[in-house]
């Protein structure tokens, strides 16, 4: 390959806008080429000199004074001065021994800038997937301690209505609450959700409001409390959402 | 006459205070000038000013007069850190360039708002031609890579890298002539 395509990638990578395939082949190219550093550093000189030839701004008196304390509580005393100067002349003396330059070290810094946004933004995407995994295991969890207790019985529920496919099984105790699972049920139209009723002493209470995945599952988790003892009739209907205190929508599931 | 801003920067590797002030106050002003044409809040712009002159004392002693300019050391470090502030989720093309200068004057457009458009432009940038200023600025100013130019101008990849390419000779040229 000759050496023409690099000046132009040189260019590119002065204004920090190389990428892809030409990126890395730059920075696999850069610290063998004398050529090309030079190039690299005329440009970047230029640019510097361009962006400064613009109005000064100038700065709150705030900001300099508070760089100055900075820079004085960094140092302490400055007994330690001649260990940084020491530092200081080992590091361009290494430098010498090879180009690392600081433009490609200032260009992984800002790839690293840009990976730790990235991390981030995954960080948090595990977090909410984790979050919500955790609540689903919680609830399977408990639906196991459930079906441990031999007070705990299995309710089936069958279809009653536009979908005869699908079903739901309710896990119930008396004392611990329940979980219903429900399978092959149609999303509900804009506006409605899915409602479990028990029925005790022949009037329903409500015991939640639950949707459906786009498979038709759902799970609801009734806590003991809102059910009412001794439930032995469980009906799913739609009702608008919010719920409603009695069912007034068509019945979709019931225990028999 | 004033010290050299290389020496300046080996004595704050020695730890002199009083070279980074005059290092403050050689180029704050400058800087941020330049920091604000990124990043457009000026509360913001003072932050990413202290974070440059913060990490130009912390880095003193990696300074390598041989790979370049005081001032392309301090730039270069500058324009990473304002663009790291506009852009801190990687959706560079959308958060940012709706700030940066604006959609490009329409061609032949009527001469006062050209005049306008040429005082906005900073410095030895406006010597070069529009076309050439425009990729140096969605570069430089926004961020931008290579594609990210083509793409949004509409242009072959080879076209911009080219205009990229010129746009800096001339560049060179520009802040070299007396």
């Amino acid at each position: 390959m000759s050496h023409e395509p690099f000046e132009t990638l040189a260019a590119v990578y002065a204004v920090g806008a190389l990428d892809g395939d030409d990126l890395a082949q730059f920075e696999a190219h850069l610290p063998t080429c004398a050529v090309c550093q030079a190039t690299l550093r005329e440009a970047q000189d230029a640019l510097a000199r361009a962006m400064l030839s613009t109005p000064p701004q100038a700065p709150p008196a705030g900001a300099r004074e508070a760089l100055v304390r900075r820079v004085g509580r960094a140092r302490g005393a400055d007994r330690r001065s001649w260990l940084r100067w020491a530092a200081a002349t080992a590091v361009v003396a290494a430098a010498a021994a090879g180009f690392t330059g600081t433009w490609v070290a200032v260009r992984y810094e800002a790839r690293l800038g840009q990976m730790a946004r990235e991390t981030a933004a995954v960080k948090e995407r595990l977090a909410r997937n984790e979050a919500s995994l955790r609540e689903q295991a919680a609830l399977y969890r408990g639906a196991v301690e459930l079906l441990r207790d031999p007070a705990t019985r299995v309710v089936d529920l069958r279809a009653r209505g536009p979908a005869p496919a699908a079903g739901g099984r309710m896990i119930w105790n008396d004392v611990g609450g329940g979980h219903l699972f429900v399978a092959g049920l149609p999303p509900t139209p804009a506006g409605k959700t899915y409602a479990l009723w028990t029925i005790v002493a022949g009037r329903p209470r409500p015991a939640g409001l639950f949707g459906v995945d786009a498979a038709g599952r759902g799970i609801l988790r009734i806590a003991p409390a809102s059910a009412g003892a001794a439930a032995r009739v469980f009906v799913v209907t739609v009702e608008p959402e919010g719920g409603v205190p009695a069912p007034t929508g068509p019945i979709v599931l019931a225990s028999k | 006459m004033p010290t050299p801003g290389g020496e300046l920067i080996r004595a704050m590797a020695a730890g002199n205070r009083d070279a980074f002030a005059q290092l403050y106050d050689r180029y704050a002003a400058l800087v941020l000038a330049f920091v604000l044409r990124i990043v457009r809040e000026r509360a913001d712009a003072v932050e990413v000013l202290q974070d440059v002159f913060w990490e130009a004392w912390r880095g003193a002693a990696a300074y390598d007069p041989s790979r370049g300019t005081p001032e392309a050391w301090i730039i270069t470090r500058a324009r990473t850190r304002a663009i790291d502030r506009v852009r801190p989720v990687r959706r560079r093309g959308e958060t940012f360039v709706a700030a940066t200068a604006g959609p490009p004057p329409p061609p032949g457009g009527d001469a006062v708002m050209r005049a306008e458009d040429r005082q906005l432009v900073a410095g030895a940038l406006a010597q070069l031609s529009e076309a050439q200023r425009e990729v140096i600025e969605l570069a430089y100013y926004s961020g931008l890579t290579q594609t990210e130019i083509a793409e949004r101008l509409e242009q072959p990849l080879g076209t911009v890298k080219t205009r990229i390419r010129l746009a800096l000779a001339r560049l060179r040229e520009v802040v070299t002539s007396p």
